[in-house]
């Protein structure tokens, strides 16, 4: 038989949390899905705790049971992630789903976590001792492979809130709606007085991981419109190199195509 | 538009919408027994032995040695067994039925079966097989001789894939076995094919069988043969255990194990002389699957459509379906017609741009006109409104200034626009109604003056009990609600055939018709009566003659010209659907909303078929199998859809109807395709096209 706890407080859902049979469900879109009818969970979404939406001098700071109707319709959500959650299943999974289940749940398909990861997100993690917070970068070890303990939950996603002015997103599905992303893309490109600030990309369902290549995308960083121009081919390189598609249902040469094209496409509207 | 085709609301509306309409899974399952397949697991193999676990009381395994009449699905050859006899034919063959008192006990005793195969050969590919399930072939004119005339000579090959039905409700059936008596229920097409098999495969009678159809949740052809093969299963399951017992599959189970659309490979070769087709040879081949189940006439309806709507004076032309290790494909929408069609499309289109002739233009040349000949040399006896319909299609959809525009363009999105014209044979092929089928209806009239219709004809969403129930009032002048029409029982209502082929409203609402006007006529005030009419073929119809597949094959055809308008990313490859317009002409209406509904969901139909709708089989077994992995558009994906009917009465049909339900499905795909070949500038020969064959062949050219 199928066992739930509905947690009323955070430190309720820490206490519980210990217990590490309980698998953590807030809107469930996945999780029902499953149906699996042995699994225990430990149902998230009435935590206060955990549905804020605020923000501080530097991040807005959104609560891991957040829904992507929530995201959306706050004033605080930056615009990149307003427009991925808007591409994501239908309203009904909108209106249930989570960005924390988003990331927790491990998927490189995941659309809320790219932005995630091309803004250099952190995730705060708690359990009932103790807490600390991660790049969510390097919260994914591996496929479905999470740097999260038995006892943590993900309670809080820490955006950024300066330089995602200029950024690009794009998510292909195989359909217009209700679509899971065959590849995703993301960049933010930050220039002050012609000089590059900050440049990331991050690629959605082509890895065991959502792939962030920062060392690559740093080579930008620094240099003039101009000078970046001229790296701009071996820019490119790097990043076709570096990204190795993992087998799947989408073929690895399209999934390849698909990314240097969104790329290049990235550059030709920053300028570069 | 006639006072009868004023839309009304749906008779069946109200029960599905507020959620009290009971389907096969809805009844109460008190008292009765799960039963689970036990499946093949090796695409070909022969049946060695079953291990089965300590089955605890109250639980069952039925398999071949338990079937009381023959081991056999009586579809056409009846060559599919009720279980597997010796040899499995395929990944999910069924080789027994695991029946209990409690559904997951059933599920964990199901994993514990352990079967001993020997495993054999499989073949996966129809063009390797050996087994031509059925093989035809005809000829109009003299081909040979138009070939040796030729200016040019074109010669292609195309295909198309499988394509799922997807229909919300799967398959599920309830048997039981009381008294003597069979009766079986669930969701299912035609009663009275699933009460002939179920006879044959119990051996009992036909007064001692009753199948009953449940409220179903969409069909589109996946409700027509199958449920063949699972009554037959689960009624010998209660035969056996002498207790009710209920299949309904989860969506895994229905798409790895039921019937879908055949893939076809198709050669054709044209003549051409003075700018003009003047012969086709054309070699069809479906991938029927491991059992012929339906094959036969799904080819024979692929074979008469494959030169489309055009008059090619010359035709020679062969048709096979072969058999190959996967589950057998079977009845849907548009039945072997879709196949073809595309494939005569295309070719016109690279016929016509070699021609340096615009694809349309090209066609209209070509078109049939009242009274030319046929591919099998029957008549059009009726007329052909094709060029009235394109002119309406391309004006609605500004097809030459598009075309024109579309010419030459640069930058990431390129954009492109394709028309088809096609045509669905109404109703059954050839003498089918006549010599086959023999319809039968009744009015029954209570004391109460209330009419009841009986038919065997089922109501599955495409609206036919309202059509029905407002001929029947309309021709007795009674309120709708005075006409009864609840699912039919085979021991209450005759057997008017099955609920296919677009033949419903045309041929068993015109019966209808005349045994209203009867009963007007005779009319007793509170006095029970009952008026039975009977099929009469059309007297006009050119007898067809089989095999030589000549005469005529259709009383009458329903045409459709749709135009598609895609955008084509080229960085990602996905195709955008800008537009889909359709004309279609289906006879009159009997319900303008239902008919303008089933056109606007055939046509999304055919364009998903086209574009989106890919399932591939790994050495027999379909990965793809469910909704999240097989992606069937949405209303989202075609926003911009404009749906018009063009009426051409047909005299024969009630108030002028002809077939409606599977006209839709044949040209969205067509149009699609050349759309594409369009936007990219090549030539297409295969759906479905998807993001990824758009990416390969910008990987190809280099780019465009």
């Amino acid at each position: 038989m199928v066992k739930g706890i509905i947690a009323k407080s955070l430190r309720d859902a820490l206490e519980l949390r210990k217990d590490s049979t309980f698998v953590p469900y807030i809107g469930g879109t996945d999780l029902m899905v499953e149906a699996d009818e042995n699994k225990s969970y430990l149902f998230l979404h009435q935590v206060p705790e955990m549905k804020n939406i605020a923000e501080d001098e530097e991040f807005i700071r959104f609560g891991a049971a957040c829904t992507f109707t929530e995201i959306i319709k706050n004033p605080l959500s930056p615009m990149i992630l307003k427009q991925a959650c808007r591409q994501i299943g239908a309203p009904a999974v909108r209106n249930m789903g989570s960005i924390g289940g988003n990331i927790g749940n491990g998927s490189a398909k995941a659309d809320s976590a790219l932005i995630c990861m091309v803004t250099d997100s952190k995730l705060r993690l708690a359990s009932a001792d103790s807490e600390r917070i991660v790049p969510i970068k390097d919260f994914y070890l591996g496929r479905k492979k999470l740097n999260l303990n038995p006892d943590e939950l993900i309670i809080e996603i820490l955006m950024p809130k300066h330089g995602l002015e200029n950024y690009y997103h794009e998510k292909v599905g195989a359909r217009k709606a209700l679509a899971i992303s065959r590849v995703s893309f993301a960049g933010i490109m930050d220039i002050k007085n012609g000089v590059i600030q900050n440049n990331a990309t991050a690629f959605g369902a082509v890895s065991d991981v959502i792939i962030r290549l920062d060392t690559i995308d740093n080579m930008l960083i620094g240099k003039t419109i101009e000078e970046a121009k001229k790296l701009r081919g071996d820019y490119i390189q790097a990043i076709g190199d570096a990204i190795v598609p993992t087998r799947g249902r989408v073929g690895i040469e399209y999934r390849k195509d698909v990314c240097i094209n969104l790329l290049k496409s990235f550059l030709e509207v920053s300028g570069i | 538009m006639k006072a009868i085709s004023k839309s009304v609301p749906k008779r069946d509306h109200a029960a599905k919408i507020s959620g009290s309409a009971v389907y096969v899974g809805d009844h109460p399952t008190d008292d009765l027994l799960f039963g689970r397949m036990l499946r093949s697991t090796k695409a070909r193999a022969r049946v060695l032995g079953v291990k089965l676990p300590v089955l605890p009381e109250g639980y069952f395994f039925i398999d071949k040695n338990d079937v009381p009449g023959d081991n056999e699905v009586h579809i056409i050859l009846d060559d599919n067994p009720v279980f597997v006899e010796e040899i499995a034919e395929h990944i999910g063959d069924v080789i027994g039925v695991l029946a209990g008192t409690d559904e997951r006990e059933v599920n964990i005793l199901l994993k514990q079966i352990e079967v001993d195969y020997e495993e054999l050969e499989p073949v996966f590919d129809p063009r390797k097989s050996d087994v031509a399930f059925f093989d035809f072939g005809y000829e109009k004119g003299d081909a040979e001789k138009a070939f040796a005339e030729a200016d040019k000579i074109y010669e292609e090959d195309f295909e198309t894939g499988l394509q799922e039905h997807m229909y919300l409700e799967t398959n599920g059936i309830i048997a039981e076995f009381k008294d003597g008596k069979m009766y079986v229920r669930g969701s299912l097409q035609c009663p009275y094919f699933v009460h002939r098999a179920v006879m044959k495969a119990t051996g009992l009678s036909s007064e001692n069988v009753s199948v009953t159809q449940d409220v179903i949740g969409g069909a589109f052809g996946g409700k027509e043969d199958f449920p063949s093969i699972l009554g037959c299963q689960v009624a010998v399951a209660a035969y056996k255990t002498k207790k009710p017992v209920r299949v309904v599959f989860d969506r895994h189970e229905d798409i790895e194990g039921t019937s879908k659309r055949h893939p076809s490979f198709c050669n054709y070769k044209a003549a051409v002389k003075d700018g003009q087709v003047t012969a086709l040879e054309i070699d069809v081949l479906y991938d029927a699957g491991a059992y012929a189940t339906m094959s036969m006439v799904v080819l024979q309806r692929g074979i008469i459509g494959c030169g489309g709507v055009y008059n090619v004076p010359n035709l020679k032309v062969r048709g096979q379906a072969r058999k190959t290790n996967t589950v057998p494909n079977g009845a849907f929408r548009g039945f072997g017609g879709p196949q073809v069609f595309f494939a005569i499309e295309m070719l016109m289109t690279h016929i016509a741009k070699d021609l340096q002739m615009d694809s349309v233009d090209f066609k209209l040349k070509h078109v049939a006109k009242h009274n030319d000949l046929t591919s099998t040399s029957g008549r059009f006896h009726f007329p052909v409104p094709i060029p009235a319909m394109v002119k309406d299609i391309t004006e609605a959809s500004g097809y030459y200034s598009k075309k024109e525009a579309y010419k030459n363009q640069s930058g990431r999105f390129r954009r492109g626009i394709g028309l088809a014209a096609v045509y669905h044979g109404a109703g059954f092929t050839g003498n089918g109604e006549r010599d086959l089928i023999k319809a039968v209806v009744q009015l029954r009239k209570d004391r109460d003056d209330n009419v009841e219709i009986l038919t065997a004809i089922t109501e599955m969403g495409q609206g036919v009990n309202t059509a029905f129930i407002k001929i029947v009032a309309q021709e007795l002048g009674l309120p709708p609600e005075r006409v009864i029409l609840v699912p039919p029982d085979t021991a209450r209502v005759p057997d008017s055939g099955p609920t296919v082929a677009s033949r419903s409203v045309m041929t068993v609402g015109e019966l209808l018709r005349r045994a209203a006007i009867r009963l007007k006529a005779e009319w007793r005030d509170g006095e029970e009566q009952l008026i039975e009419e009977h099929y009469k073929h059309p007297e006009y119809m050119i007898p067809f003659e089989m095999p030589a597949f000549r005469g005529d094959a259709y009383p009458t055809y329903s045409w459709a010209v749709n135009a598609v308008e895609v955008e084509i990313d080229t960085y990602t490859g996905f195709i955008d659907i800008l537009g889909a317009w359709g004309s279609f002409d289906a006879g009159t209406p009997i319900d303008e909303n239902i008919v303008i509904g089933q056109m606007e969901g055939g046509f999304l139909q055919s364009i998903g078929y086209a574009m989106m709708e890919k399932m591939t089989a790994d050495k027999g077994y379909i990965r793809n199998n469910n909704f999240s992995d097989y992606i069937i558009p949405t209303a989202v994906d075609v926003p911009n859809m404009q749906v018009k009917l063009h009426v051409e009465d047909f005299p024969l049909g009630p108030y002028g109807a002809k077939g409606a339900g599977e006209l839709p499905h044949v040209g969205g795909a067509p149009a699609v395709a050349e759309a594409i070949q369009n936007a990219l500038g090549v030539n297409l020969h295969k759906i479905p096209f998807l993001a990824e064959d758009v990416m390969d062949v910008l990987r190809r050219k280099g780019g465009i």
